[in-house]
Parts: C-alpha cells; sequence; structure tokens
C-alpha cells in the first residue's frame, strides 16, 4: 500500500522535474533489469559486475557488520551494567567511539585496512557495536532486581544468572537494538563504500555519479532499499521468534 | 530439638532515599528462630519486615549486628533459604513447568526427576493444568502460586515468605496454608523445616504460626507464643487463650485501645 503511494508519488513528479535530475520509475525498472548481473556502464571503469553481485557484496559486510557490531556490544552492555567499575572504563571510549563521524573516521580506516571489505565492514561494526552497547546496558539496568534475587536464592550460579535471567530478560530490547542497528547499517556501509572501495553499491553509486547517470544511481539506490526493507521484516520475524514469551498477552486468540 | 536455626543479634539497616534522607528500616533487632518453628512476622507496612526477610536470606547486607543461620553467617543468597518475594519474581520468559524447576535444575537434578517433582508441586498449588503455559497467560494469584511451588519444590531447610498468600482468595488461600503446613510438617530426616513468613492479616498468623513476633519501626516490640493445637480450626481460634492474642496483635497494630 506505501510502496504504490510512493510510486505514485514519484510518478507524479516526474511529470515536472526534468527527467535528467528524476527518471521516471519504468526506466528506473528497465534499467536495474539491464544492469542486474552485468551493468555495460560499469565496464567503462574496469569494473565486470551488476547489481546483483554487488548487492551481495553490500549485504555480506553489513551482515558481518552487524554480527561483529552484536557479539561485541551485548555481552559487553550486559556485563558493564552489573560491574560498575567495568562500566566506568568502557562507557566513555565507546560512547566517544559512536560520536566520531563516519566522514572522519573512513579516511584512517582506509589507510589503516586499505580499500578492502574489511575497512568498511569495521567502520560500520564499530557503530553497530556502540548501539547494542547501549541498548543491552540499559536493558539490564531496566530489569527487575527480584528477577536476579529469586535465581540466587534457588541456588543459580553467577554464569546461570547471566545465562537464565540477565539474557532471556534483555531479549527483547537487544533484538529491537539489532534491528535500529541494521537499518542505520545500510547506508552506513553505503557511506564507507562512497568513500573507498572496490565494489559495493555504494561503489557504483560513486562510478556513475562521477557520469551524473542519474538513472543508473537510482537503480542502484532502489535494489539497496527494497534489500533493506526486506531485511529489516525478516529481522522483525525473527524478534518475533525469538522472544515468544514476550507477546501482549491480549492477542492470542487461536 | 532447641537448637538455634537463625540468630539475628542487634541487626540494623539503614538506607539513605535519593532525596538524600536516611531511612532506619531496621534497628538493633535481636531474634533467635528455633528450628522447626514456624514465625509469623507481622506489622504496619513500611515497619522493616521485608528489609529482615532480605537480610536472612543474604540479598541485603545488615548495616550492623549479624544474621547466623545454620550456624553460619550469612554472606550471600543460597538454596538453603528459600524466598517467596512480595513482588512476582516468576521469569517472564519461561514456561510455568521450566519456572517450578529452576532450582532443582541449578542444582543437578536429573531432568525426568525434576519433572516429577514440579508436576508433584504444581498439582499442590491446583496449577496441573496450566504447566505448559507461559506466565503472561495466568492471573495474579496464579502467578503467585506458581512462586509458592517453585520455592516449595527446591525443598530448602528454611522458608521463607513474604505476604506469599496476600495477594488471594479467601479459598485457595485457606488451601495453600494446607499445602504450607504439610510441607513445613515434612523437612528433612523427618524434622520440621524453619519458617518465617510475613503477613498482614492477623487472623493468618493465628492460624499458622508457633509465635509471632510483631515488628513496629524497625523494632520488635512483641513475641507472642501460640501454644494451639493443630489442625487450627474455627473453634479453636475462638479458645480465650487464642483471642487474647488477637487482642494483643490488634492493639498493636491501632485497630484497638490497650486495656
Ligand atoms: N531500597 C530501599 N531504598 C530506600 N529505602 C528503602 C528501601 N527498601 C526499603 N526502604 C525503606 O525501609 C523501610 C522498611 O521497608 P520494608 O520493605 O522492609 O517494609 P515492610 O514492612 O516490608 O512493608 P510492607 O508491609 O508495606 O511490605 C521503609 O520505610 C522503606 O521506605
Ligand atoms: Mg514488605
Amino acid at each position: 500500500m506505501g510502496i504504490l503511494l510512493l510510486l505514485a508519488l514519484w510518478q507524479a513528479l516526474t511529470s515536472v522535474v526534468a527527467r535528467s535530475s528524476l527518471p521516471t520509475p519504468l526506466s528506473v525498472a528497465i534499467r536495474i533489469r539491464q544492469d542486474f548481473i552485468h551493468a555495460d556502464q560499469l565496464s567503462f571503469y574496469g569494473l565486470n559486475t551488476g547489481l546483483l553481485d554487488s548487492m551481495a557484496y553490500t549485504a555480506t559486510n553489513v551482515a558481518a557488520a552487524v554480527l561483529m557490531g552484536a557479539v561485541v556490544g551485548a555481552p559487553l552492555g550486559l556485563v558493564t551494567a552489573r560491574f560498575r567499575l567495568l562500566r566506568a572504563l568502557v562507557d566513555p571510549v565507546l560512547m566517544t567511539a559512536g560520536t566520531i563521524p563516519i566522514i572522519v573516521l573512513a579516511p584512517f580506516f582506509l589507510i589503516w585496512f586499505g580499500v578492502d571489505r574489511i575497512s568498511a565492514m569495521l567502520l560500520v561494526a564499530i557503530f553497530v557495536t556502540v548501539i547494542l552497547y547501549v541498548f543491552a546496558q540499559r536493558a539490564a539496568d531496566n530489569i527487575d532486581p527480584v528477577y536476579e534475587e529469586s535465581a540466587y536464592t534457588l541456588g543459580a550460579s553467577r554464569a546461570r544468572v547471566v545465562r537464565d535471567v540477565l539474557l532471556p530478560g534483555t531479549v527483547p530490547q537487544i533484538l529491537g537494538g539489532i534491528r535500529i542497528a541494521l537499518a542505520g547499517a545500510w547506508g552506513l556501509e553505503a557511506i564507507a563504500e562512497l568513500m573507498g572501495a572496490q565494489y559495493g553499491i555504494g561503489k557504483i553509486v560513486q562510478l556513475l555519479a562521477g557520469a551524473t547517470d542519474v538513472e543508473g544511481i537510482f537503480a542502484a539506490l532502489l535494489v539497496l532499499g527494497v534489500v533493506a526493507v526486506a531485511c529489516d521484516g525478516l529481522a522483525a520475524w525473527v524478534v518475533a521468534r525469538l522472544a515468544v514469551w514476550n507477546q501482549p498477552a491480549r492477542t492470542g486468540a487461536e | 530439638m532447641s537448637d538455634v536455626k537463625i540468630e539475628a543479634s542487634a541487626l540494623s539497616r539503614s538506607y539513605r532515599r535519593a532525596d538524600g534522607a536516611e531511612v532506619k528500616a531496621l534497628s538493633a533487632v535481636d531474634l533467635r528462630i528455633e528450628a522447626g518453628q514456624f514465625v509469623c512476622l507481622v506489622g504496619p507496612s513500611g515497619c522493616g519486615k521485608t528489609t529482615l526477610l532480605q537480610i536472612i536470606a543474604g540479598l541485603v547486607p545488615p548495616s550492623g549486628g549479624n544474621i547466623v543461620v545454620n550456624g553460619q553467617r550469612v554472606t550471600a543468597p543460597g538454596p538453603s533459604r528459600g524466598m517467596v518475594f512480595q513482588k512476582d519474581s516468576v521469569f517472564p520468559w519461561m514456561r510455568v513447568h521450566a519456572n517450578v524447576e529452576y532450582g532443582l535444575s541449578c542444582r543437578g537434578v536429573a531432568k525426568a526427576e525434576r519433572q516429577k517433582v514440579a508436576a508433584q508441586y504444581l498439582e499442590r498449588v491446583g496449577l496441573s493444568h496450566v504447566a505448559g503455559a507461559w506466565p503472561r497467560e495466568l492471573s495474579g494469584g496464579m502467578l503467585k502460586r506458581v512462586a509458592v511451588a517453585t520455592v516449595f519444590a527446591n525443598g530448602a531447610d528454611v522458608l521463607l515468605l513474604d505476604e506469599p498468600f496476600g495477594a488471594l482468595d479467601y479459598v485457595t488461600k485457606r488451601q495453600l496454608h494446607d499445602v504450607l503446613l504439610t510441607l513445613w510438617a515434612e523437612g528433612e530426616a523427618g524434622r520440621r523445616r524453619t519458617v518465617v513468613f510475613v503477613t498482614h492479616d492477623v487472623d493468618e498468623a493465628m492460624i499458622l504460626a508457633d509465635r509471632i513476633v510483631v515488628l513496629r519501626a524497625g523494632r520488635v516490640v512483641d513475641d507472642l507464643a501460640v501454644a494451639a493445637d493443630r489442625p487450627r480450626t474455627t473453634d479453636a481460634l475462638l479458645l480465650p487463650g487464642m483471642v487474647r492474642i488477637k487482642h494483643i496483635l490488634l492493639t498493636h497494630l491501632g485497630l484497638e485501645a490497650a486495656r
């Protein structure tokens, strides 16, 4: 429904704005089909690839970055929520890292790690880490202490309290954080690629921007957008699966 | 038979509230509870009952004084002292039966055995039919019963109960009194468990307790023995000795003038 509205709006706009700055939906769709496997325009720049491969490259980087960020950020957030000293140590570091704009950080990463995918991946992973760190920490702060107290009086060890109380009790918020991080990660990855990469959707945009190929840029961005929305839908579905217990009670009408 | 199970000496606890004010939740509490005794703690809201239980459980360190259980100083919570909390403590992320099995699983009891025990206690609190449900699907009173089953199934020798039946209807409450009294009687090696039971309900205290300790403003202000035979029927509560205790309790709670 929302997509139809967007398309209609887009179509309407093309009748007022010059074709060279805003292509029609149909021409972009055709362009996506043309460029899907192999984009001729990119061959000029020595890039033998199409939208599919580039999208796969970008998606892999995003997935890896979100995974890295989740594995580092979430546990760190949980642990620091329970150990004041550690928190005082880690908080300032991550908060500072989180406020540096990616434009400032990117050149350093390109110098340190080269134009390989690792640069963009790490760049995105840092931001995902910070987001999930904050989400996990807040979730752990907010969980009612009665659950941990109850676990201890039942004989749980510290490790079991983390596994059976802290983790499941914070999973809904952490998963929510992963969705938000994922949504932001696409844009960050594209920017990171724009600033220096050999492949990816961002790289295509950068090359075609040099040739002011608006249609091509639109085609690339549309593919990126569709995949991002699809991934968010997938993430939402997984979130609902993983935290069944957290569903609102009144919806169970089966 | 008169070995001391719980011994609090000169126990005090103060809290500093966020606004800077100092609250004395407990001051100079001396209390000896013998093994097998069923003690009810009564007193007005805010007098320190929960705080005292938390200190015995090892969840809150005292600001001063000593707490000894089983001859050992309490420094941390552990499975030898089971606690039913005033607040809801059932894990929302585990199904009802998994909640009841939790303590047993922490102590390494085999799956088949703990399933059997959990089923047995769920049956006793009348919740067999919701064993597979999520806690969010239960009513408030049912959640309380899950918490009770969880702690009872874990079989601790000392049971600390903080207004466990306060939210329950009269019939369920009376049924759970029987469950609790049975559990109390069947401790390890045929000995009674030790129970500290917080309640606002004077009648509940008189049905259950061997001894009623009255707290007010963080101090023990009275300590009454309840000698009536068990099971205590409705008639037993009307015996002159019981009526006298009830008058004393109501006076402490400010409901009757001293006479
Ligand atoms: N964590 C805390 N921080 C500050 N003050 C507290 C805290 N816990 C308890 N208190 C204060 O200590 C006093 C005793 O509280 P406690 O919970 O032990 O009362 P209670 O007898 O259990 O009351 P109720 O019958 O209402 O449950 C109260 O004045 C309360 O405000
Ligand atoms: Mg209380």
